[in-house]
């Protein structure tokens, strides 16, 4: 498999770097090698998007990404995140996860941001008059990426490590996304939308490295993981199921 | 824990920090606690330098992610993402099921 630059990029900058040894960054290293084809496939994918949104002036990519932004990167999510992080846990187990719930809590903070960063490229783009107007549409606030934003709030529920796998997979493609939009795309708005979203995203990306580097030590708390990552390359889950997607033009490319 | 005089000062670059805690959360987790919220100045996330022993430990700067964000004090040199010197095997803190 060639790696696409911006996927090698993101690897030596951010992933492999670690401040553990052991068997949980052995466990990332393997984890990783899993990711690496989705990773790259959706990479390829972004700049395909990236390029024919660039050649594209009326600017419909841009109010449905916003849409897509704000229906899914909104505090109610988090919110729910947040308290099934609360509720699944045991109380025995609530002190060695303590820092889990804290930056659940912390997310809230970020994802009420992003509701606001998204409203504001809808308003400055022209796309709605007034924030209220979202209200009126579904696109803004339903989101089918079924694996990410709909059952994980109850991947706590399987066990407090679970959702890592939606962390490093998840954010990583999300990151990635990013790094090719910011390459690729001069729009003010875009960048924008994009500059101010890029840090968080590597944030949660990194929630993930820390925890499976220094909390997933045994198979016990690994194959929770694991298993959450083979929910989320399921075929059935929408947007993941397109980055997995063989396509032969985009590897010819590569 | 005696200082040693391979200690260099590093700090945290305001303009670049998004107070996202991560440095908090890993200083906390090896129990060094040198990431501290500064309750008379800045009310912000620092580095205590009495409880920090940079570069004998590197780990807050594995996993923050705000480019630049973390930096050495005299020179500037942005740590964050980390130079290869600053993972080498030695640095790299031992964890066992």
């Amino acid at each position: 498999m060639d790696i696409h630059p911006i996927l090698q990029e993101f690897l030596d900058k951010w992933v492999y770097p670690t401040g553990f040894t052991g068997p949980g960054y052995d466990f990332r290293m393997r984890f990783t090698e899993r990711c690496l084809p989705a990773w790259n496939v959706a990479t390829l994918r972004s700049v395909e998007a990236a390029e024919k949104d660039a050649q594209d002036p009326s600017r419909e990519w841009l109010k449905n990404n916003a849409m897509a932004g704000y229906a899914g990167e909104g505090p109610q999510m988090s919110i729910k995140q947040m308290s099934t992080q609360l509720l699944a846990v045991s109380i025995e187990e609530q002190e060695k996860y303590i820092e889990l719930q804290r930056m659940r809590a912390q997310q809230i903070w970020d994802e009420v941001k992003h509701g606001q960063l998204h409203a504001d490229v809808l308003l400055r783009g022209k796309f709605i008059e007034k924030e209220e107007d979202l209200m009126e549409s579904a696109d803004a606030n339903t989101l089918g990426i079924l694996s990410y934003f709909g059952l994980t709030a109850m991947f706590p529920h399987i066990h407090p490590l679970a959702r890592n796998a939606q962390h490093y997979f998840f954010e990583g493609t999300a990151c990635l996304g990013i790094a090719v939009r910011i390459k690729y795309m001069d729009d003010p708005l875009d960048l924008h939308d994009n500059l101010s979203q890029y840090p968080e995203e590597l944030m949660h990306f990194m929630e993930g490295k820390f925890q499976m580097d220094a909390y997933a030590l045994t198979e016990a708390e690994q194959k929770p993981i694991e298993e959450a990552l083979d929910f989320m390359m399921q075929p059935w889950a929408p947007t993941l199921a397109d980055a997995l997607t063989l396509d032969e033009s985009l590897e010819a490319e590569a | 824990m005696a200082k040693q005089p391979d200690i260099i000062p590093i700090k945290i670059d305001h303009d670049k920090c998004t107070e996202c805690r991560m440095c908090y959360v890993v200083c906390r987790e090896i129990n060094f606690n040198a990431v501290i919220i500064d309750t008379a100045e800045t009310h912000l996330h620092e580095i205590d330098m009495d409880r920090c022993v940079y570069p004998r430990c590197t780990v807050c700067l594995m996993y923050c992610p705000a480019d630049a964000s973390i930096v050495e004090s005299e020179t500037g040199k942005s740590l964050v993402p980390p130079p290869a010197e600053a993972w080498t095997e030695d640095k790299r803190w031992p964890r066992r099921a």
